[in-house]
Parts: C-alpha cells; sequence; structure tokens
C-alpha cells in the first residue's frame, strides 16, 4: 500500500505543480501574488466544457478554452492592473484587485453554469499501468509529463529567448526596462497572457483526471499550489515542481498515517517548518521583499 | 490648523453622542446586530492595522486569531463556567500568546514568505479546529454559549447590553490603538514600516518591536473572537475560514492604513455593503468584487489614506530632549 | 481639500446607513388583504446555492398550488427568500431581520445543521416557526418547541443499510467515508456504531474527507488495502459521484452505498457509469405512478431542467405541512399554530409525516439501485 499511497501523493504533487507554476511566472516578472490565478482556473475548465457542448469538439474546444483564459489573463492585466502599475500604488492594491477579480469571476460563473459539480469530459480513455501492486492511470503519467514539459519550455523561453529576456529586464527594473526600448506593458501582458494558459492546462488535465468541474474549484488546490510555489522558492520554475511534489507526498502520507481530515494541515506545516528553515523557500533568490 | 481641530473635535463627540443614544432611537434588533457587527469589525480592523498599516507586515491569517479568541473563551465559559470577563481575559491572552508564536518566524521571514506563514497558521487553526473534538467539539461547533453576565446583569440584543459592552471594548481599543500609536513603541513600529535598516542603525531592535506588533494585533483580535462567541451564541469552524482574513484586510486598506478612524469606514462600508445589496442577490458578489477594484482604481491608500501621510506630531518631550527648533506644520 | 475629503466620506457612510435603516423599516402591515409570508432561508450564492435554488424552487410550486385554489385563510401566500450563503454569522444576521418582520408567519430553512442551530434560537425566542428540510444534527429540534425538521433522523436510515449488507447482499467488510462537516462528522459515527454492534458486520475503516477536495485515492487505498467489500457513502451525491469513479477504477467489484440525500439526477451524470449498482434508501423518489409525485416532478423539471432530489421533495412538503396547519388552526396566532402542527398527520409525497414530540418527522424508506443510468426500486 505504501508504493501506492507515493504514487498517490506523486499525482496529487503534480497537480498543484501544475498550477503553481503560473503563481511563479507572475511573481517571478511582477512581484505580485495573483490571487485571481484559482478563478482563471475555474473559468478555462468551464469554458471548454461550455465549448464542448456548443459541439466545437473535443480538441478545438480544448484548444480554445485554453486560449481564451490567457485573453483573460491579459483582460485582468489591462483592465484591472495596469492602471495601478500606472499609477505606482503600493503592490497591496494589486493584491486585493486581484481578490476582487477572483470574486467576480468565480461568481459569474456560478450565474453562468450555477454553483454544482458538473462532469467533465476525458481527454482521454483511462488506463490503468500497473507498478508492482500499485497502479496509477494514464492521465496521470499525461500530468506528469505536462509539467516537466512546461516548465521545461517557460525555462527555455524565459532564459534563451528575446521575449524572455525582455521578461527579465522588466523583472529587474521596469524603468529602466522601458527606457532600453522594450515595450513593457506588452511584455507584462504577455507573462499574464502565459498565466492563464497554463491555468487552463493545468485545469484541462485535472478536471479530465476527476472528471469534475465547479466555479469554486480552484480555491482550496489554489492555495495550496501556491503554497507549494513558495515552498519550492517562488519565481523558480523548477521549485514549483519540487514544491508540488513535496506537498503531495506530505499529505498522502499523513492521509496514511493520522487519516484524511489532517492531510489539509500538514501540507501547511511543512511548508511553515521549511520557510522558517530556509526564509527564501527551498530554491528561491535572496532579496524579495515586496507583496 | 486650529479651526480644523475644532471641527474635527466637534464631528467626533457628536458621532461619539449618537452612538451612545443610538438603542434609544428604537432600531430593529436586526439593525442593532449589524451595528454590533460593525463594532466588531472595526476592532478587528484595529488590531490588523497595527500589523498592516503600522508596522508594514501584511497578514493574511488573521481569522485564525479571531478563531482562537472566540474558541478560548466559549471552551472557559461553558467547560469550566467561569465568568465573561475571565474568560474574555483567557481568550485575548491565549490568542496574544499565539501572537507572539506567530511573531518569532518574523525574525527570518519578511514579505510574502511572512504573509504565506500568517495563511498557514490560520489553515492549520481552522483544521485544529475541526479535529480537536475534546476541546472544539469538532465540526458540531460550539453552541449554547451564554450571554455575557456583568455584575448579575444578562446582557443581550433586548436589553442593549451587549451593543453598550460592544461600545465599550470599542472605545478601550481605540484608546488602546491611539496611545501605543503616540507613544514609542508606535514610532518604533512607523520606523520599521518606512526602513527597517534605518532603525536597525538607530540601535533599535526591531526583532522585539515586530513580535510585540504581533502580540498587541493578536490580542485585539482574540478580544473580538471572545466577544463575538457570545454575541452569537453558536461557533463553529466555517466562521473563521480564509475569506474572513481577507475581508479584514480589505477593511484596513478601504479604510486606509495607518489611520484610527479609517478603521471604522473600512469595517461600516464593508459591514453594510453587502446588507443594503441583498436584492442583488446571486450578483451580490460580482458588485462587491468591482467595488474592490474600484476602490483599488481610484483611492489605492484608502478613503482615509491621506491621514497617513500627515506630518507626524512630535510629542513635546521629544522636543525638549533633542532640543528641537519649533516645525512648522 | 482634506476637509472635502473627509466630508465625502462622511456624506457616503451616511448614505449608506440610511439605505440600510430604510431597507428594513419597509412593509410590516399586517392587514387581511396583505399576503401571508413564509420566509425561506438557504444559500442562494456561493457552494451551496444549487441546493437553496433547488428549495426555493420547490417551495415555490407548493405555494401555486395553493395560490391557484385561493390561498389559505382566504389570503394570498407568499415566499420570501434570503441569502444565509451557509454561514452561521449570514444566518444569524438573517434571522434577526426575518423576526423583525411581523407578517412572516414561518421559514423554510436553513440548510446545514449548524448555521440552523445559529438561527433557531433567535426564531424560538421570537416565536417564528422553523422547518428545516435538511438539518440533521441530534439538537437542533430539542432547541426550541417552535424548531421542527422535516428529514430524516439518520438512525433510521442506517437501519435499512445495516439489513441490506446482511440479509440482501450478504457483505461483512464495510468502511465508511464520511464528509467532514457537522452533519457527516455525527452520521458517520451513528454508522460505525451501527456496524460494530452487529456480529455479522466488520468495520473495515473509517476515514473522514474534507468537503471540496475531490481527491479520494489516499483513502481508497486505504480501505482497499483494509480488504472492504462494500462503502458506506456518508455525503451528497458531490462525495458519492466521484468516490465511486475513483474506486470503481481500483477495484471493480466494490458496493458502494448511499443516504437518501445522495439521491438526485446529477449522481448519475457526474458518476456515469461508475454509479451502477450503488443503492441507498429513500423516503421520496420521482415515481411515475403516483400522480402527486408526478405532477410536482413535472412542474420542477420544467422549470429547473433536472429532477427534484430527496431534499427537494422535502422542503415541497414542509410547506404543504406549513400551509396544512395554518389552515386546521383557522388563525395566525403562533403559539396555537405551533400546537396545530404538532398535532397534524400530513400525507406528503415523502410519505405520511407526522412530527414527535421534539419536533422531528419520522419517515418510512424505500431502497433505490442505479441501473443502466436510472434509479429503480431495489429488489433482492
Amino acid at each position: 500500500m505504501m508504493l501506492q499511497q507515493l504514487l498517490n501523493g506523486m499525482a496529487l504533487g503534480m497537480a498543484y505543480a501544475l498550477i503553481a507554476v503560473g503563481y511563479t511566472l507572475v511573481f517571478g516578472i511582477l512581484r505580485l501574488v495573483n490571487f485571481s490565478h484559482g478563478a482563471v482556473y475555474a473559468f478555462g475548465a468551464h469554458m471548454v466544457v461550455f465549448f464542448i457542448g456548443m459541439n466545437f469538439g473535443l480538441l478545438p474546444a480544448v484548444v480554445f478554452g485554453i486560449l481564451l483564459s490567457g485573453l483573460l489573463g491579459v483582460l485582468i492585466d489591462k483592465i484591472a492592473l495596469n492602471p495601478l502599475r500606472k499609477k505606482k500604488s503600493p503592490n497591496i492594491s494589486a493584491l486585493i484587485t486581484t481578490i476582487g477579480v477572483s470574486y467576480i469571476i468565480q461568481n459569474l460563473l456560478v450565474l453562468g453554469f450555477g454553483s454544482g459539480r458538473k462532469s467533465f469530459p476525458k481527454l482521454i480513455e483511462t488506463r490503468s499501468i500497473m507498478i508492482g501492486d500499485a497502479q496509477i492511470t494514464n492521465i496521470q503519467l499525461l500530468m506528469l509529463v505536462v509539467s516537466v514539459v512546461l516548465f521545461l519550455s517557460l525555462t527555455v523561453l524565459v532564459k534563451y529567448t528575446k521575449i524572455g529576456l525582455a521578461m527579465r529586464a522588466v523583472e529587474q527594473h521596469e524603468t529602466n526596462a522601458a527606457l532600453m526600448g522594450i515595450p513593457t506593458s506588452f511584455i507584462i501582458s504577455f507573462t499574464f497572457f502565459l498565466g492563464g494558459l497554463t491555468a487552463a492546462i493545468a485545469s484541462v488535465l485535472i478536471g479530465s483526471h476527476y472528471e469534475i468541474v465547479y466555479p469554486t474549484m480552484g480555491m482550496m488546490i489554489g492555495l495550496k499550489a501556491f503554497s507549494a510555489a513558495v515552498l519550492g522558492g517562488i519565481g523558480v520554475f523548477y521549485g514549483s515542481i519540487v514544491g508540488g511534489l513535496l506537498i503531495g507526498l506530505t499529505e498522502a502520507l499523513a492521509a496514511t498515517w493520522f487519516g484524511a481530515e489532517y492531510r489539509d494541515s500538514v501540507a501547511f506545516i511543512v511548508l511553515i517548518l521549511v520557510l522558517i528553515l530556509r526564509p527564501m523557500g527551498l530554491f528561491g533568490k535572496k532579496g524579495l521583499n515586496k507583496v | 490648523m486650529s479651526e480644523k481641530f475644532t471641527v474635527d473635535k466637534i464631528v467626533i463627540a457628536s458621532i461619539i453622542l449618537l452612538l451612545l443614544g443610538l438603542p434609544l432611537l428604537g432600531f430593529s434588533q436586526y439593525v442593532m446586530r449589524i451595528v454590533i457587527l460593525m463594532g466588531i469589525y472595526t476592532i478587528l480592523a484595529l488590531g490588523l492595522n497595527i500589523l498592516v498599516g503600522y508596522t508594514g507586515l501584511v497578514s493574511l491569517g488573521h481569522a485564525g486569531f479571531f478563531a482562537i479568541g472566540a474558541y478560548g473563551t466559549a471552551y472557559f465559559m461553558i467547560q469550566h463556567s467561569v465568568g465573561f470577563i475571565v474568560a474574555l481575559t483567557i481568550g485575548t491572552l491565549l490568542s496574544g500568546f499565539m501572537g507572539f508564536v506567530l511573531g518569532l518566524p518574523t525574525i527570518r521571514l519578511s514579505g510574502t514568505y511572512l504573509s504565506i506563514v500568517t495563511l498557514g497558521f490560520a489553515m492549520i487553526v481552522q483544521v485544529v479546529i475541526m479535529n480537536w473534538d475534546s476541546v472544539t467539539n469538532g465540526t458540531l461547533g460550539m453552541s449554547q454559549i451564554p450571554k455575557p453576565n456583568i455584575l448579575g446583569y444578562d446582557l443581550n440584543l433586548a436589553n442593549h447590553g451587549i451593543y453598550y459592552l460592544m461600545l465599550f471594548l470599542l472605545g478601550l481599543v481605540t484608546l488602546g490603538c491611539y496611545t501605543i500609536i503616540h507613544s514609542k513603541i508606535g514610532r518604533t513600529l512607523r520606523a520599521i514600516k518606512s526602513d527597517e535598516l534605518a532603525t536597525t542603525m538607530m540601535g533599535i531592535h526591531i526583532d522585539r518591536y515586530k513580535i510585540l506588533a504581533f502580540v498587541l494585533s493578536a490580542s485585539i483580535t482574540g478580544l473580538a473572537g471572545g466577544f463575538y462567541a457570545t454575541l452569537s451564541s453558536y461557533i463553529d469552524h466555517n466562521s473563521f475560514g480564509f475569506d474572513l482574513s481577507i475581508l479584514i484586510l480589505c477593511m484596513v486598506i478601504l479604510g486606509g492604513m495607518g489611520t484610527i478612524r479609517g478603521m471604522y469606514l473600512g469595517a461600516a462600508l464593508l459591514i453594510i455593503f453587502p446588507e443594503i445589496a441583498r436584492p442583488l442577490m446571486s450578483w451580490r458578489f460580482v458588485v462587491y468584487g468591482f467595488v474592490l477594484i474600484i476602490m483599488m482604481h481610484f483611492r489605492p491608500q484608502g478613503v482615509l489614506g491621506w491621514r497617513s501621510r500627515r506630518k507626524y506630531p512630535i510629542p513635546g518631550e521629544v522636543k525638549k530632549s533633542y532640543r528641537m527648533v519649533e516645525v512648522e506644520e | 481639500m482634506k476637509k472635502l475629503r473627509s466630508v465625502l466620506s462622511l456624506i457616503l457612510v451616511a448614505s449608506m446607513v440610511l439605505a440600510l435603516l430604510s431597507s428594513c423599516t419597509a412593509g410590516a402591515d399586517n392587514d387581511e388583504d396583505s399576503p401571508i409570508k413564509i420566509a425561506v432561508a438557504f444559500p442562494m450564492t456561493g457552494d451551496q446555492a444549487e441546493y437553496g435554488q433547488s428549495f426555493l424552487l420547490a417551495a415555490q410550486i407548493k405555494v401555486d398550488e395553493w395560490n391557484a385554489k385561493g390561498g389559505v385563510l382566504g389570503r394570498a401566500i407568499e415566499l420570501v427568500s434570503y441569502d444565509d450563503k451557509n454561514s452561521s454569522e449570514e444566518a444569524a444576521t438573517i434571522a434577526q431581520k426575518i423576526v423583525s418582520t411581523p407578517d412572516i408567519v414561518g421559514v423554510l430553512g436553513h440548510f446545514s445543521s449548524g448555521v440552523s442551530m445559529v438561527a433557531a434560537p433567535i426564531y424560538e425566542e421570537n416565536q417564528v416557526i422553523e422547518i428545516s428540510n435538511t438539518a440533521s444534527h441530534p439538537d437542533y429540534s430539542s432547541i426550541g418547541d417552535y424548531i421542527f425538521r422535516n428529514n430524516a433522523v439518520i438512525s433510521n436510515e442506517f437501519e435499512v443499510i445495516e439489513s441490506l449488507l446482511t440479509e440482501d447482499l450478504k457483505l461483512s467488510k464495510v468502511g465508511i467515508v464520511a464528509i467532514k462537516t457537522d452533519w457527516g462528522t455525527t452520521a458517520g459515527a451513528i454508522a460505525a456504531d451501527m456496524i460494530r454492534n452487529n456480529d455479522a458486520l466488520t468495520l473495515v475503516g473509517h476515514e473522514e474527507v474534507v468537503e471540496g477536495s475531490d481527491d479520494y485515492s489516499l483513502v481508497i487505498a486505504k480501505l482497499k488495502e483494509a480488504g472492504a467489500e462494500a462503502v458506506i457513502s456518508v455525503g451528497m451525491y458531490a462525495l458519492i459521484a466521484p468516490l465511486a469513479r475513483q474506486y470503481k477504477a481500483v477495484d471493480p467489484d466494490i458496493q458502494i452505498l448511499g443516504l437518501s440525500n445522495s439521491y438526485a439526477q446529477q449522481l448519475i451524470e457526474l458518476g456515469g457509469e461508475a454509479t451502477e449498482g450503488i443503492i441507498f434508501p429513500v423516503s421520496f423518489y420521482s415515481d411515475p405512478q403516483n400522480p402527486e409525485i408526478k405532477r410536482f416532478v413535472d412542474a420542477y423539471v420544467e422549470s429547473f431542467g433536472s429532477e427534484p432530489s430527496a431534499l427537494a421533495a422535502q422542503a415541497y412538503d414542509s410547506i404543504g405541512i406549513l400551509l396544512e396547519a395554518i389552515k386546521a388552526n383557522g388563525n395566525l396566532d403562533r403559539p396555537s399554530l405551533r400546537d396545530t402542527l404538532n398535532n397534524i398527520t400530513y400525507p406528503g409525497i415523502t410519505g405520511e409525516t407526522k412530527f414527535d414530540a421534539i419536533g422531528d418527522a419520522t419517515k418510512n424508506y424505500t431502497k433505490l439501485i442505479v441501473k443502466d443510468g436510472n434509479f429503480v426500486p431495489y429488489e433482492n
């Protein structure tokens, strides 16, 4: 059973990692905790269900849903956050704004789709793969592959492309970047676009694993993913994956030894202990002071 | 300057008079309950303000302290049948102690990392409440918490006793905050907010002051929690979630960080808004989200935020000891 | 400028206070022509909004039926809906608002036991009848004389499950997965006691899961390891559907048992094939043979798009009982209305309902099984 539980924990951890990547991306560039990420996550899954309902076919529906979530990310930035940056308002007002945005998205989803749980279509036929006595499904493996691919491509994008260079420049100093001729507001919007994309990719995969969608689906998992990002060192992509896995595995062990009702707290206890020992997270860089 | 000062005084005096006489105006219990809730949330905002507004530490977990105060008070009132005042004191102290414990990591942590620790703390408190059946009664919650009884008088909504108790606590906390802010502690906290390094260079142990800020903030929040427990007579883990922490933070920011009267305004706005928006039904929280965004857009420093940027009136004894030249204000 | 700002903010607060005051002074007339009002207080927004909205609809259908026949005591009936967000703080505020409105006779609500128990003392104090179609906490109905429950008392349901396990299915190793809420904890403990006290049954695991976490793989692995043959799911359809899906993927032979509140069309929609063979006791199901039930179900499906749950049917009946009691009592005098309500026997669509001394209703159960994507009566 232990092996099975470790596999379960790993699969859970991959789900957290997928969402954590989006938190880390926006935080890495803007130093902003984007609380609307969980809501965009729910939005993506609902859009896919909506497009399938409109007879778009599975693949186009998934692509449209993911792109639309990316656009929602841009929209959030353009309408709500960009004006704040222009006015150089304190970082905390941006944080409150993202909370306001998540209220709006979540409740609009409730109005449009109802608060109940709805079934999410399977992306691929589920198959079980046996490893010894333990089994893992092909969707769980797909989650693992996608999050590694996502992390690799984001790393390549940020480190080795021109737009990535611009993103890092914006991170270093927005005004200076603008003076060097970098279209900073485009770069920031692009970051939010990527953030929206990753949220929707996560929700499509996780949704098709559990076959459930509902408007508040991003709440608890979003908070845990956020903790995973912080645990790994927020702003560092591979940190999110390690953080996600760590939290997933700890939950699995806690559920096995103490009972499932304790799993939510154990994740946070580990988080706090790690932060006290390593204040910047496992792989974080020093010198982040903003909220 | 002097003219504005008197205007201020008149406004404050008339508000105090209005608050004292409110029960005489014959409002329904529903309205009185809303007013009392506003009072509780003002206390909560004042408590959080010490951290967020003055020291510059953002807590996303004040629901945890609120819960500890509420459960502490309720537990001692029910299980050990001690009086309200003693139980409330124990609840406040417990919460203050947890503030001390949670303040310890601030020595090493700052910024987002500290905020996430507070968030995690509140989550853990909630899980402990759900599972520690022998003390918290688990998910069933604690019911039939007695109404406060002071000197043999039962205080409840109908005889307005609980309203005046709220006023008393609110006044106490407001005065306390005012005194702290205008003391050496307050000046140090503000110094920490504006520049930690410079403050250290002045020879101030900033760690001690940050922990002190946590303890003060947590105690005030716990006090509000204890009072809330007796007001509602039933508490369960659902009342102390992440949304509550965020609500208190929104009040502080909306009203204007680093001001005292801003907390009254922030609490009043965010408690009244959902009430008058009831007819909107499902649209209520969409509108609420828009209100937050629009407020942040037009007044990111809060409705009364300009007050926190007023020149700090330097107290007489400080002026004397440093032989400073009178500063024109 | 500064002065202007402070004046402006004062005006802002003052106008909001005024709006608050004006919103609650309206109404309060109680003359013969005005309608009789009944409050419906449930979560209408947030996570549990689907329940509140479905109960409101079910209640409205009953009220429409009565209004079509000319109302009660010659007056029309009107429902006033309130949103308690399933939060005890909101519920207390709403309860104060309801009791401050003198022409509201009774309340249908609230959703969860915890929330109902915050509001109940306020209703009791002000002699407003509260009927909950969902609360199941053992202490709820004993809060006061005006507090009634038209929902299963959970131990009766477990007797049905017990006989199902020992006599029909002949399975002995039983696991429990309960949702970690006030209701789930209580019901789960009762189920565990039932299994422990029966020599033919062995309790192989009692796991509690937190609402809103959709991953049950961790508890499933534990129960499977312990050799569970049957699992009792103590939760709504939102628990049993994903649980069945995830369990069947690991152990296709598992027998999953539910409780009456897992009876909802969404169970099959959400769980798909994995729900085949789930058995549970119900006090109500949409039996096309029964004209009363058919009329309600048709009206419900027409407005809601899906079939009513057992809880919605109890909401429908609860309003029916209250109106019947008002009619039998002949006036709206609160104490005598309460006594009438206590003595009435009401033939509803969820079976014959009569409140006992503390305000609980006893129910009769039939067993349902999911077969080929439909709910059908279970026969061994």
